[in-house]
């Protein structure tokens, strides 16, 4: 049984479809990518995965436990972590204290709030944030922001992260240094489904990756043949000459 | 321990000490002055007590309350009829009100806190326990000081919630939902309970303040107790002083009431125009309060030069 189960996921807006039926497995400790152009129905997808809109159609499990009566909270606790696009601190909180909110919070929470703060401090040392520690979260800079979501999903003890474009806004060297944490963040057997324009960042991080297009799944398989994939091709530059 | 640590702990420290030495001075108070100054700060208590009960909604949790003075009717009324109707002993009937006012639950959220308000203010007005719209006696109490040690009772309270908030594990909760509630709820966190935390925990500040001050004025009536100036009022000291900290609105309540009471001894119009135009200049230089004007750099003067200058003033 994989750890996160999506069986035909479709959500309208209106009459614009935008994740139409799409199925994905993903198993304890793999990284799966996912891409697409803009307006694929990425965030969507993980919008719905992580119970922060309702689906129209279709179903997600995890762990084995269906997810569609569950809220947002309540999925994080199980162990389902999302960072969101564009980081979302709790700007007048120090940093430290934005990594002790989900240890205070997570299904097995840290026993006071002096543990949860120390334990940020550890998290923190382990992404580079730990100079900044004392800094209110409002004052850091794209990258430390970054590196704060990616603290405060480690410190909800998830056994997935839904990484919605970690990477956007970072210079080539500021992407090694992610791409490098994210597998020590894997090497602790944690899964994650990495979704990025970045396509180096992707292709070197996934076993698998799946492409959305139009909300719809049109590829899946090993990076390097679904780069191969016309269909692939076509989705991102437009149809080709052999087609014309 | 690093340098650091230990400067933070001294400062800490030092706090405290300030605490116990300003808490000594409140309960001496009233053995070294006379009855004109110990009314005075019966008052200036009193709307410390409102500013900290509703820093705990308005400041901490970030939700605007207008109709906080609701909950002061509610107080002033369950002391009032128990203790004129049932003769009940002031503490009990207090309690009491407190307990009633600790059941409400988060529905109010739902409902326009200021049209909440206003449906009491009829209901009190039209129901005979309340006396309706002519109002109700309390029994007179002996010694007037009493209400200082009450309302000084009810304000340390208030103010021992603000301090301790942010230490424990539902201050962490209402400040994350406060900075972002969507980044809350994905690191775990359901909101609704800990709204009703904050909004019941202001509204039993309130309460209480109610119940004293129906004893204090021993005559209340449904425009006097479920007054929006009782809010009004809590939230300009609130913003004055620092919303979401714990001794800001206490400072505010202080220099605010102190302005009041001077400005209403010089003219009755300027003491009209006052707490307006506070309001318009607050918003404008200071959104979050006098306490975050202190800690920017350079102190008050730099802060407001910059405050104008990115504003274009």
């Amino acid at each position: 049984m994989p750890l996160l189960a999506v069986q035909g996921l479709t959500k309208l807006f209106g009459r614009l479809v935008a994740v139409d039926h799409v199925d994905l497995a993903i198993e304890a400790g793999e990284v799966v990518g996912l891409i697409g152009p803009n307006g694929a129905g990425k965030s969507t997808l993980v919008n719905l995965i992580s119970g922060f809109e309702p689906p129209s159609e279709g179903a997600v499990a995890f762990a084995g436990r269906p997810l569609d009566a569950l809220g947002a909270p309540a999925i994080a606790r199980l162990g389902l972590a999302r960072t969101f696009q564009i980081a979302q601190p709790f700007r007048a909180m120090t940093v430290r204290q934005n990594v002790a909110v989900p240890a205070l919070f997570r299904a097995v929470p840290a026993p006071s709030v002096g543990a949860a703060l120390r334990e940020a401090d550890r998290l923190l040392d382990s992404v580079g944030l730990g100079p900044k520690a004392a800094l209110p979260a409002g004052a850091l800079t794209t990258p430390d922001l970054r590196r704060l979501e990616l603290a405060k999903a480690l410190a909800l003890q998830p056994r997935l992260m839904l990484l919605d474009e970690v990477m956007a806004g970072l210079t080539p060297a500021e992407v090694d240094a992610a791409m490098a944490l994210l597998r020590e963040v894997n090497a602790r057997g944690i899964a994650l489904l990495v979704i990025e324009h970045v396509l180096r960042a992707v292709m070197g991080l996934s076993s698998r990756v799946v492409v959305l297009h139009h909300g719809r799944k049109i590829a899946e398989g090993p990076p390097a043949r679904v780069t191969a994939d016309p269909a692939v091709i076509e989705a991102y530059l437009g149809p080709g000459p052999a087609s014309r | 321990m690093t340098p650091a640590l230990s400067v933070t702990a001294r400062r800490a420290g030092g706090w405290r000490l300030a605490l116990v030495l300003a808490l000594a001075v409140a309960v001496g108070l009233p053995a070294l002055t006379n009855t004109y100054y110990v009314r005075l700060a019966t008052g200036i208590l009193m709307f410390a007590a409102l500013a900290c009960g509703w820093n705990l909604i308005g400041g901490y949790a970030g939700y605007p309350d207008f109709g906080a003075a609701a909950f002061l009717g509610i107080g002033a009324y369950t002391t009032g009829v128990l203790m004129a109707r049932a003769a009940v002993p002031f503490p009990l009937a207090l309690l009491a009100g407190g307990a009633v006012l600790l059941r409400l639950r988060g529905h109010y959220f739902a409902i326009a806190t200021l049209g909440f308000m206003l449906v009491l203010q009829q209901l009190a007005a039209n129901l005979e326990l309340t006396g309706g719209g002519s109002g109700m006696n309390l029994p007179v109490a002996r010694s007037f000081t009493t209400f200082y040690y009450w309302m000084l009772g009810v304000c340390a309270l208030a103010v021992a919630a603000g301090l301790s908030l942010p230490r424990l594990r539902v201050g962490y909760a209402i400040a994350a939902i406060r900075e972002n509630q969507a980044a809350a709820e994905a690191l775990g966190i359901a909101p609704l309970p800990y709204k009703i935390v904050a909004y019941s925990g202001s509204a039993f500040v309130f309460g209480l303040v109610g119940g004293v001050y129906a004893y204090w004025f021993t005559f209340i009536d449904p425009p006097t107790v479920f007054n929006v100036d009782f809010a009004i009022q809590a939230i300009v000291m609130t913003l004055f002083g620092g919303p979401a900290t714990a001794l800001g609105p206490v400072a505010g309540a202080i220099v605010l009431k102190s302005l009041d009471t001077v400005l209403t001894n010089v003219s009755i119009f300027l003491h009209n125009v006052f707490f307006g135009a506070l309001v318009c200049l607050l918003v404008v230089f200071a959104p979050r309060g006098l306490a975050d004007l202190r800690r920017a750099r350079g102190g008050i003067l730099a802060a407001l030069r910059a405050t104008l200058r990115e504003n274009r003033i």
